[in-house]
Formats: C-alpha cells, structure tokens, sequence
C-alpha cells in the first residue's frame, strides 16, 4: 500500500517548515547529557534516538507551578489570562500520547479546566515510533488508553513513514507535502499496538494488603517523590495562596504534589490519613494500575519507564503489578 | 457556572460557640447556588484573601437570599487566622460539592443521627432539613457526644428540639470538668456507649453518622450488632479536599475520591477498603 514517506534528509527542512507556524518543541539533549523536553533550536534536529526524556510532556499542560487566580480587593478572585502560543510537540512515544490522552480524561471532562483546556488547545502532538529498552513495560500491559496524535512518524529504512491523525494533523501535511513522497514501504507494526486494545475495567477487588511486597517495597524507599514527578500521568497538585505585600492582592497557585510524601493526606490538626509508607504505596499503587474518580477502572501506567530509570533505590512494582493485576500480558 | 472560581461572600456575624469554635453566617448573592442549592453533608471551598482555601461543611439550611452558616474550629492555617476575622470581612466560597445525605431515601423512616465532637457540624445542618418537613419521617433520635460539656455545641437547639418532643436527645461525655453541671440527658461515657440502651427497629432506620474517624469502627460494628444493614449506615468521612472538584488527587477512599462520591457513603461502599475508617 502506498504510504507517505519522507526520507532522513527532509527531516531538517519539515522541521524549519513545522517553525513556521508555531514554536517546536522536542526531545533535546542538554550539555549535562540530560534528554528534555525543550525548544529545539532553529538549525539542530530532536534527539530522535533516546528512549525517553527525564520529565514527560505533562509539564507542558500541567506546569510545575502555575497561578491559577488572582485576587484584589476590587475584583475579588478572577481567572488569570493566559498567555498561550502555538507548539509543536515533535517526537513523542506513544506512552507519552497515551499519557496526554489520560490527563485529557481527566482536565477536559464536562467542567473543563481552564488553563489546562487553553494550553492544550495549542498543542499539536506529533508522534515517533520507538524501541522499548529494558524499563518499559508499555509493551506488557495492553491499556484502554488511546495514544492519539495529531501526526505519527513511524521509523522505517531511510525515512519515516507519516500518518495524521486529526484535522490539524491534515494541515500540518498540507505544508509539508512538497517533502512527501508517495512509496510502498513496509510499515513495521504500530508501536501503539498496545494502547486502546483493552476495555476499562470492572472494579476489581481491592489489592491485598498482607502481601509482604509492600512491606519490602515501603522499606526500600526513600519517599523522595521522584516516580510521581517523572510520571506522565501523576498529575495530583496542590494549592497554596500567596498574599502580596501590599496585603490587597493575593494569588493562589497549584503545583505538583505527590502521594508518596507524608503531607498528601494531611488535615487541620496534623491527623494524617496514611501514616505508613506502605499506605502511601499502596496508594500509588491504586491510582496507577486501577485508577480513582473519572479515571476509576482506566489503569495509568503506560509503561514509559521513567519511574524505575529514576527510582535511587532501583524499585520496581513490575512484578507485582503482573501479579495482582494478571491476565492483560500479550 | 465555574466551580473552579470562588464567588464573592461577606463575612455578617460570628458567634463564638466555645474557646476555639465559631458559627459564621456568610451573605453571598441572592439565589447563588452555593447558598441556595445543597444537600446536608455536602460541603463548599472558603476561601480566605492571601491565605488559601480550606472545605467546610454546610452547617445551616438552604436559603435563597445568600446566607451561609459555617461551624469553624479554629486548628488550621485558614481558620486560625478567621479567628481574628470581623463581620464586613470579604471571603469566597465555591460549592456545593460531593454527596450529601440521601434525604429522599430516609422519607417515612426512622432516623438515627450520631455525632461526635465537631461532627455535629453537618448534623445540624440535617437537623435543620429535618425539623422543615419533620411530617416526612418517623422517630428522630439524636446522639452526640463530645470531650467535655463546655465543648457540647448547638446546646440550647438541641434541648429546645428535645423539649417540643421532636428528637429524642442523648448526649454524652468523656469528662465533666469540676464547676460545671452538665445538661440534661447528658451523661460521662463515651459515644458509642449510648447505643447500649437504644430501642430501634432495625427494619426502618438509617444511621447518619459524623465524628472523629476513630469512633467509626466502634459505632459501626455495634450498629451491625444491632441489626443495621450496611447500606443504612451513613458516615460522612473527612479528607484531605484540597480542589472539591475530583482533580487534585488528595482525597481517594479505595478507588472513590471524597470529594466526589463523598463525603457521605454508606458503609457498604467502604467496608474493606483499606484506610476508609482510619
């Protein structure tokens, strides 16, 4: 079947025709060797190579810390106006799709959240076929989530073989077509072959919390957070507010939180509703493999890897997740 | 409406209830659904200027001219400083949130109310529904017990509803302090003592239940003893309910988020979920 192909060496042109229309973004390996999500400047191409990046794109629609309302004495609490441009996300893993996909589920239900709906509505989404390594698991565990993209590459011999995905995916093409060409390619299996093949699940029972796993698991872990940070899908945040010094205006912020530290179930008067780390584990546990509220029943873990290349104590729920969830391994 | 944006409230009178608990009434807009629309046990967001927002249980009845009642202690890094807060003073409020109690499914039953500590926060504010169209239910029984009686709250209500035969009320203490006789029907044990010599039919009542997590287990088990069924069991639970909109990820019960399916679940729901009764 004809497919549209465009060689290696049109690579560098589409990108600066991509540029044109808005800023492009990819994985770029900085001076300190660390792969990122990042700008990619006018002249250089994506680190097409790496496997992942040390932050998943959720940082683009979720940022680390952002301000959410704004309050004066005049106004009260208003919206702040976003300032948001055109990107183009190039290179992403399906994981990373299937990540998106899952915080769409979860910011774009039927009351929206603003901010999160204003950056994600600038936010093209092109995709790049890959070769898990040893910490992905993307290819263990088929998942209900869909890795949607607005354009795929898929790497073939010479070039890459592209497919759009979405309207906005069409026009991308459109600018791009003189770099196309029509050609019979063998297209090697769609390196999202796991994601939307299963059906969000019943409720299952809950996770067995004798087994002596957690224990083990807890007491090898720092709770340093760095699993949650690195996830694509761990999106818990908290709020805190900010009073200026004039002492008439304030700002109320929300930033990444994580499970795994003692302060996420924390109430007035210091009671905490998950004493022990291997609650807080659990916890984890639940929201990535069986999931809660909108997402109950959708697991979250597209398996990108990026929670054991990180964890400093080498921890990975793998084997217990295969274990108590079973039955989904291809 | 936007759910994530507080609307504006002013802060119209506070009655310091005891040392470290006040009542505060809030006007907000005539017919704001925040003031007009919720169901007892469901909460809202306040919103204190340049301090931060804490979730707060409805204490009072609807109203549609914008009033607000909010039972605070005063432990936390929004409520201390609303301590030293004055009517006039500009607050936000967001809600109504999560679920309340299932009012419709109590019609024409019995109803056992039990609360312990500040729990009687919601309570008043089911209370209050109750008493509005009291022809719609059978006997009312109120527990409530509390660490001492000068931190018994709502007393002169609950003895005034006691009085005009309305619910019948048991209260009860840990300990009496030295220079202080205690109310009427009040006596020193603690909470779940007072469903010793409770008479129910086990056939037509509810429980609605809202105290400190550590009576639940207590309270549930010898409600079960008594008859209950599992799904007549209602406890409102506390979390950590940080946006009150099911995104923030802090309140999860099992795979159930507080703020969402909550605060109030049957114990059904909760039975061998792992940290649900903490």
């Amino acid at each position: 079947m004809a497919t549209q192909f465009i060689a290696n060496h049109n690579l560098a042109p589409l990108l600066v025709r991509l540029r044109q229309s808005a800023e492009l973004h990819g994985p770029v390996r900085g001076d300190d060797g660390v792969v990122r999500f990042a700008a990619i400047a006018p002249g250089t191409l994506p680190d097409l190579s790496a496997v992942r990046t040390l932050l998943p794109p959720k940082k683009y629609l979720l940022h680390p810390q952002e301000t959410i309302l704004k309050y004066t004495v005049r106004a009260g609490y208003q919206m702040p106006v976003e300032d948001v441009h055109q990107i183009i996300l190039f290179g992403l893993h399906p994981c990373d799709l299937a990540g998106i996909n899952y915080l769409d589920r979860i910011f774009l239900d039927d009351e929206p959240d603003p901010l999160y709906v204003a950056r994600r509505s600038v936010l093209a989404l092109v995709g790049v076929s890959c070769s898990p390594d040893e910490f992905c698991s993307c290819h263990q565990l088929t998942s209900p989530l869909k890795a949607l993209f607005d354009l795929f590459f898929n790497v073939v011999e010479g070039g890459f073989v592209v497919t759009s995905g979405s309207a906005r995916g069409d026009e991308l093409l459109e600018k791009v077509k003189d770099l196309l060409e029509e050609r019979v390619v063998a297209v090697p299996e769609d390196a999202r072959r796991f994601f939307g093949h299963a059906a969000a699940e019943a409720t299952r029972p809950e996770p067995d919390a004798t087994l002596p796993e957690w224990r083990e698991l807890a007491s090898r872990c720092l709770g340093c957070g760095a699993c949650s940070i690195c996830c694509p899908t761990c999106y818990c945040f908290d709020v805190l507010e900010f009073c200026g010094l004039d002492n008439c205006s304030a700002s109320r912020v929300r930033q990444w939180d994580n499970c795994l530290f003692k302060g996420h179930a924390e109430v007035a008067g210091g009671m905490t509703f998950r004493k022990d780390k291997a609650e807080r584990f659990r916890y984890r546990y639940r929201h990535k493999y069986r999931g809660f509220g909108l997402s109950q029943g959708i697991p979250s873990c597209v398996g990108c890897g990026r929670c054991r290349a990180v964890c400093p104590a080498g921890l990975d729920l793998r084997p217990l997740a295969e274990r108590l969830e079973g039955g989904q391994r291809e | 409406m936007n759910n994530n944006l507080p609307v504006p409230a002013v802060i119209s009178t506070i009655r310091p209830l005891t040392v470290d608990t006040s009542l505060f009434t809030l006007y907000t807009e005539p017919f704001c659904p925040v003031a007009a629309s919720f169901l007892p046990g469901q909460f809202l967001e306040l919103s204190l200027p340049g301090v931060g927002e804490i979730p707060l249980s409805y204490c009072g009845f609807p109203s549609q001219d914008g009033r607000i009642e909010l039972c605070v202690r005063h432990v936390g890094h929004v409520t201390t400083p609303l301590k030293v807060a004055a009517p006039g003073d500009a607050v936000g409020v967001r809600g109504p949130f999560g679920r309340g109690f299932p009012l419709s499914a109590y019609g024409g039953q019995d109803l056992l109310l039990i609360a312990g500590g500040l729990g009687i926060a919601p309570l008043r504010s089911l209370l209050l529904a109750l008493m509005n169209r009291r022809e719609l239910w059978g006997r009312l029984t109120l527990l409530y017990g509390a660490r001492e009686t000068g931190a018994l709250l709502f007393l002169d209500e609950l003895l005034e509803l006691q009085k005009r035969g309305e619910v019948e009320l048991q209260m009860s203490v840990d300990h009496q302090e030295h220079c202080l006789d205690g109310p009427p029907c009040c006596r020193i044990a603690l909470l779940p003592a007072l469903l010793d010599q409770l008479e129910l039919d086990p056939g037509r009542i509810f429980a609605a239940i809202c105290g400190p997590p550590v009576v639940y287990p207590l309270l549930v088990s010898r409600l079960q003893r008594m008859g209950l069924s599992d799904e007549n069991i209602h406890l409102s639970l506390e979390r950590r309910m940080k946006c009150g909109v099911g995104r923030c990820g802090h309140c999860a019960v099992g795979t159930r988020l507080c703020c969402v399916d909550g605060p109030v679940f049957s114990f059904a729901e909760l039975a061998g979920i792992e940290g649900s009764l903490v």
